[in-house]
């Protein structure tokens, strides 16, 4: 039998077939979370801004009207949770300091654990150290599967500002790539 | 610009010659659609590298979290609205049942009343068996000995809605023939119901001459009285005439003549 596509499943969520969201969740949550995890290092942060993506799905699951796809629509939303958070995080700069150390240390203990490969590693640290947008910008093409189109319609811009988004994320993460390679 | 100026840029890109006019320029050209991300190699190999890079998975704590808002979610959504009651999706079904149930009910109804027809026709023809059963004892019971039954009999004959000819005519008989005054009596007081029939009447009148007991008599009178039978005054003259008839009697029958005449 062939699986549902996340669209008729979600449709089936607006119909208050609830349950569907679950099949979603477990499609979703890696990715979703691999998007968190790459955007803020913080694993718990991250897992509760994914159960805050599903919350709002929920919340306003008779928003979506089926005709655009499932995955852009779950990453506008993840984009959403992911700034609001920020804007509320804000507040508490004076702790954002100690948190981005604790993170650093975290991140590397973390790489050790799951990157065995030296290079990749390496690119795990230049992409924490690009500006915010272009590792989103990054991520969302990563997770996206490089549909620029749908990236556009999470960014709210063209499919040839997104390419030229991640055109200049790219050269950006090399630069600083090659400046920590310099330093290794 | 004609492409092979955009294959001279593409090339000094990837020998990282390109200065930073030349990167402006390639930036329009991606966004205008000329230049594919694809054809930059350097940029191409880091992108992929890139989707390598794996990223932890979430922990179990985020699938029980998950879950739980769910069922709570399906819990609050699993409450009773009118809306909801009347979703097309879920509405259609529900009528289709009401419908069907209705129907089946109907069906059921008529097939249960046809077997109802037969019983009322059972019914009929039991009432028809009770009838003639009450006509047979009532007819057995006039021809008994003790006066009692005779009366029983008479009486018998008031709980029948239309008594039969045979009936009509044992009571004519009781009235004619009977020794007992009070059982002639009874049969009078049953047969006036059946007064319009003219056979009875005419029966009626034959009966007065052949009366004997003054009480008879008197009664016989009253009714033709209030019948106002015509053709009775002269057998009630006869009785006029007769030497034996009380004077009582007589007066009485004079006044019932004066009502009919």
């Amino acid at each position: 039998m062939e699986a549902l596509t996340d669209n008729a499943l979600m449709l089936k969520v607006k119909d208050n077939d609830l349950d569907k969201l679950g099949l979603l969740f477990e499609r979703y949550k890696r990715p979703l979370f691999g998007f968190f995890y790459g955007m803020n290092k913080d694993a718990e942060l991250s897992e509760d801004l994914v159960q805050n993506v599903f919350l709002r799905i929920l919340k306003y699951r008779y928003l979506f009207r089926g005709e655009g796809d499932f995955r852009t629509w779950m990453y506008h939303i993840a984009r959403n949770v992911n700034h609001d958070h920020f804007r509320k995080d804000k507040l508490k700069a004076k702790d954002s300091l100690e948190n981005w150390q604790e993170r650093l240390g975290t991140d590397e203990n973390r790489s050790t654990e799951y990157q065995k490969d030296e290079e990749l590693q390496l690119l795990s640290m230049a992409m924490d150290r690009l500006p915010e947008d272009k590792r989103e910008v990054l991520l969302l093409s990563k997770f996206q599967d490089k549909k620029y189109k749908e990236i556009g319609e999470i960014l709210g811009c063209s499919e040839g500002a997104v390419k030229v988004k991640v055109f200049r994320a790219l050269q950006d993460l090399k630069a600083v790539y090659r400046e920590l390679e310099k330093h290794m | 610009m004609n492409t092979e100026r955009i294959q001279e840029l593409i090339a000094k890109y990837n020998a990282a010659q390109a200065d930073p006019v030349e990167l402006k320029l390639i930036e329009k050209l991606i966004e205008e659609g000329l230049i594919d991300l694809g054809e930059l190699h350097e940029l191409q190999a880091l992108d992929e590298r890139l989707d390598r890079m794996t990223l932890p998975a979430p922990s179990m704590q985020l699938n029980d979290t998950f879950y739980h808002m769910l069922a709570q979610e399906k819990k609050s959504a699993a409450g009773f609205s009118w809306k909801a009651f009347f979703a097309w999706p879920d509405f259609a079904p529900r009528l289709a049942f009401a419908s069907v149930t209705l129907l089946l009910g109907l069906a059921a109804g008529f097939l249960l009343r046809a077997p109802g027809q037969q019983k009322d026709e059972q019914i009929g023809r039991l009432g028809e068996e009770v009838r003639d059963l009450k006509e047979m004892m009532m007819l057995s019971l006039l021809e008994k000995e003790s006066a009692t039954d005779r009366l029983k009999a008479v009486s018998l004959t008031e709980d029948m809605d239309q008594a039969s000819h045979k009936v009509t005519s044992a009571l004519l008989q009781t009235l004619n023939h009977d020794d007992n005054v009070n059982v002639r009596l009874a049969a009078l007081e049953a047969l006036k119901p059946y007064v319009k029939d003219s056979k009875v009447r005419e029966e009626l009148i034959r009966s007065i001459s052949k009366q004997d007991s003054p009480l008879v008599q008197l009664s016989l009178a009253e009714v033709m009285a209030q019948l106002q039978v015509k053709s009775s005054v002269k057998e009630l003259e006869k009785i006029l005439k007769n030497e034996n008839t009380p004077v009582d009697v007589k007066k009485k029958i004079r006044e019932s003549i004066q009502v009919i005449i």
